[in-house]
């Protein structure tokens, strides 16, 4: 284990800063928290951006958001500090160019602050107040330094309260429900049995991720409740219970059948209605897959590298319920709610192993020295002696009990599979 | 548009500059100390552009920590890492912005480091500063390395030769230099002792002074010839070979100072070759030319060194005419040839109607132009195929006017 004596263990990390890589060398590492930023800005209907940083900063965006201009009329535009700036800062210099983004006729921009304005304390947030007073474009402005952070989920939550911090109070719709982290135009992900029912009974469904307007977040305020289907949204979920008074939903961190009863029944009192036996075919299905893989996973030490947006611990402490027991686990984000879990991880008597994954090559011989039974989510491109559970980012925009039925059917398959397995869609020769 | 405004790719900086010339050096490692996400982007970029799997490439990372204390253990330990696990027997330290902001001091740091790794040679590169752009970035990592690298070796017993300014940055820089090299063999029975970067490996950089001609295809590689001549005595030719005429002169060039004559049989077949095949073409341009003069215009923008090439050979071999022209370097701009910031090239590409528009993929598309035409980057497309058409030499010729008669039949007809 002395390779892994920097890493702290889950019960003494209060933040990402606890979060220290497994091994020192990134490659290809961790996105910026700009990427999903912007990933997320150019997928929302009506907001524009500004990129304000170095000239990798900017030109890297492109990968991004490939175009400086959208469809229904979004603009994404640059700036980028030269030396003077860098050290006078860039107060003069970015005004004009939001006033130039005012002109050219952007609605609501999003201004992303990154590495190099983040570090000289330029005040963009008074930049942003003094330019609002003159332009009608509405401004939000985020600070995205990735020394603050190890990875790019901060990317995502901050743009999106940032988004939130536009709306403003409306009148309730009672039939009105906010789906948070589902986008409206899915078409390769199953609507889950809890949003049908709640058509069924009709309910108008806002869904508030990547393929929604501006609109419909502005709108969201008015929704009886939240279901919170990802945690990258859950910080603007917990922002709109405290504004508003909207009640989140939090499914993305139910896996236990009877944990997901209980938000149904508790979302259920909260819209006055009732539930018939709707979901009973998928808690049957959850249930007798949760005994099937009872006996299979007790006792399985696994390790978790990249599970896409599913938050780790969570998961983890679910999974602590059925006897597995995790050794190490990649924290992409240190979550507000992670130190619920770790006490219930703890609970279960395990203190996993902390880290952040940078570099599939020298972390897979490491995580193999662990000698674990099975790794959960994926270590890009590397090969592992021991089995993998691959494509968990399969399971985002559901929830409820087919989520789990689905994550405990990758967990078996896995198990079963035998023999080489392609797992990066690359080519054999 | 305001200063510091872009609605398309600025000019890359100094340290992008640096990377793209260093990140096609094979048995090489390379750290940066710095924000992560860099790295992340610029193995993207590289991957598309055809670089992969040669240096190793590496960040370091940065935290809030590192910044406040003025930490360094997690750069140390990178090294460490580096020197243990890849055992390169050379490591490039590249600048980053924030350690730049901070004062960070690379080449001290390599320093005080050094003793601890006898086996790996930890070299810092400049170039970090903010007002440092991605040409003078490169001329600097050619010029170091062309210091720093190369050994004391004798002349190679079959005549060679390098080229030095072969790098990623430059559109279509694998075809290119593959020409240069397939001539060289042919004109001269010459192997290439070390494309610099493109198709290198540290090996090959150090046994550089053994060549009997260094080929300098870029401006920027300028410094480093001249202090190879001065360290070797090996003479250099700064200049792309463009066109048919141009490449037998290009040759007779190379032939004059490296004082050894071309295979007259191979120069002359080339040239009949390509003339051969174009001369279909060639009515075609001078018809266009008297019936259609706006059709004919070459407006080209990109790199100083590759428009002027491309222009001249328009003019001075086809019957066609300059348009517009400009370079994307304020470094490199003169009387003939501006250089073109945004706000220009987007208001000239508008205005050159029918012309023969050759610049970058992210030029051309934003102007809903044959994207078949570029010559230089921002890209917008991915490139794997090491292997398609040169602009340069003979075959580069014929590619240049097959482009050119299309585009003009339809433009015209």
């Amino acid at each position: 284990m002395s390779n892994v004596s920097h890493l702290k263990r889950l019960s003494a990390v209060r933040s990402n800063a606890g979060v220290k890589f497994l091994t020192p060398c990134a490659f290809p590492g961790s996105h910026c928290p700009l990427h999903s930023a912007l990933a997320l800005a150019g997928n929302i209907r009506g907001v524009s951006s500004l990129v304000i940083g170095t000239p990798e900063c900017v030109t890297y965006s492109r990968v991004v958001l490939q175009k400086p201009g959208r469809r229904h009329g979004e603009l994404h535009w640059m700036y980028v500090l030269d030396a003077h700036e860098v050290v006078f800062g860039c107060r003069k210099g970015l005004l004009d160019a939001i006033r130039e983004m005012d002109r050219a006729g952007a609605k609501a921009i999003l201004l992303i602050g990154t590495c190099v304005p983040d570090l000289i304390g330029e005040d963009i947030e008074g930049i942003v107040r003094e330019a609002q007073q003159e332009l009608s474009a509405r401004f939000v402005f985020i600070t995205l330094g990735h020394f603050k952070c190890n990875s790019f989920p901060s990317g995502s939550w901050n743009m999106l309260k940032a988004i939130g911090s536009l709306m403003e109070p409306r009148t309730i719709c009672p039939q009105v429900v906010n789906v948070m982290g589902r986008s409206p135009d899915e078409e390769h992900i199953p609507m889950p049995p809890l949003l049908s029912a709640l058509e069924k009974r009709g309910f108008t469904l806002r869904c508030l991720a990547p393929g929604a307007a501006l609109e419909d977040f502005l709108e969201a305020p008015d929704a009886a409740a939240n279901l919170v289907l990802s945690p990258f949204i859950d910080p603007l979920a917990a922002d709109m219970e405290q504004a508003f008074g909207t009640p989140a939903f939090r499914l993305h961190s139910a896996y236990a059948p009877a944990q997901i009863d209980s938000l149904y029944a508790a979302l259920a009192e909260k819209l006055g209605i009732q539930w018939e036996n709707e979901f009973d075919r998928e808690r049957s299905e959850a249930l007798s897959l949760q005994e099937q893989a009872g006996d299979r996973l007790h006792g399985l030490r696994y390790v978790g590298a990249h599970i896409g947006p599913l938050s780790a611990l969570p998961l983890a402490a679910y999974l602590a319920s059925l006897g597995m027991e995790p050794l190490m686990l990649h924290l992409e984000e240190f979550w507000p709610d992670d130190k619920e879990c770790a006490k219930a991880l703890h609970a279960y008597g395990y203190d996993p192993y902390v880290c952040h994954m940078v570099n599939r090559d020298s972390d897979a011989p490491l995580l193999e020295s662990l000698a674990p039974d099975l790794c959960l989510g994926e270590l890009s491109g590397a090969r592992l002696g021991f089995p993998c559970v691959p494509h968990l980012s399969d399971l985002y925009g559901l929830c409820g009990h087919e989520r789990t039925a689905g994550l405990l059917k990758k967990l078996l398959h896995a198990l079963e599979e035998s023999g080489e397995r392609n797992d990066n869609g690359t080519v054999s020769i | 548009m305001t200063m510091g405004l872009y609605q398309f790719k600025p000019i890359p900086s100094g340290r992008m500059g640096t990377l793209w010339t260093l990140a096609s050096i094979r048995d090489s490692a390379l750290l940066e100390f710095g924000c992560m996400g860099h790295m992340n982007y610029s193995r993207v970029f590289l991957e598309r552009v055809g670089v992969s799997n040669a240096c190793k490439l590496y960040s370091a990372h940065i935290d809030e920590t590192d910044i406040a204390l003025g930490g360094t253990r997690r750069f140390s330990r990178a090294v460490a890492d580096i020197a243990q696990r890849d055992k390169p027997g050379i490591l490039f330290l590249l600048p980053s912005a924030v350690p730049e902001i901070i004062g960070t001091d690379l080449p001290a740091l390599c320093r005080e480091l050094q003793p601890d790794f006898p086996d790996m040679r930890l070299l810092p590169f400049g170039c970090g500063g903010f007002d440092v752009n991605q040409h003078q970035g490169i001329r600097e990592a050619l010029t170091l390395l062309s210091r720093t690298l190369p050994v004391d070796v004798e002349r190679t017993a079959q005549p060679s030769f390098n080229i030095i300014g072969s790098c990623a940055d430059l559109f279509r820089f694998q075809a290119d230099a593959a020409e240069i090299v397939r001539i060289m063999e042919g004109a001269f029975g010459m192997k290439p002792l070390c494309v610099m970067t493109s198709d290198t490996s540290v090996a090959q950089i150090e046994r550089m002074g053994g060549a009997n001609v260094n080929l300098v295809i870029r401006r920027e590689g300028l410094p480093a010839a001249e202090h190879l001549q001065k360290r070797f005595g090996t003479p250099y030719l700064l200049a792309r070979p463009y066109g048919i005429q141009g490449t037998c002169e290009w040759i007779g060039r190379v032939s004059r100072i490296m004082g050894i004559s071309p295979d007259r049989s191979f120069v002359e077949g080339e040239r009949e070759e390509a003339l051969r095949l174009i001369s279909p073409a060639l009515p075609m341009f001078r018809h266009a030319a008297w019936e259609h003069p706006e059709n004919v215009r070459v407006a080209a923008g990109g790199h100083a060194d590759v428009v002027q090439g491309i222009v001249s050979f328009a003019g001075s071999e086809l019957s066609l005419s300059k348009g517009a022209c400009w370079c994307d370097s304020p470094d490199m701009a003169d009387g003939d040839l501006p250089y073109y910031a945004e706000e220009q090239w987007t208001e000239t590409v508008q205005k050159e109607g029918k012309s023969l528009l050759m610049a970058s993929g992210e030029a051309l598309e934003w102007a809903g132009r044959s994207t078949e035409l570029q010559i230089a980057n921002p890209d917008v497309k991915w490139r794997l195929n090491p292997y398609e058409p040169p602009f340069v030499g003979f075959h580069g010729a014929v590619h240049l006017a097959n482009l050119w008669v299309n585009a003009i039949m339809e433009e015209t007809f």
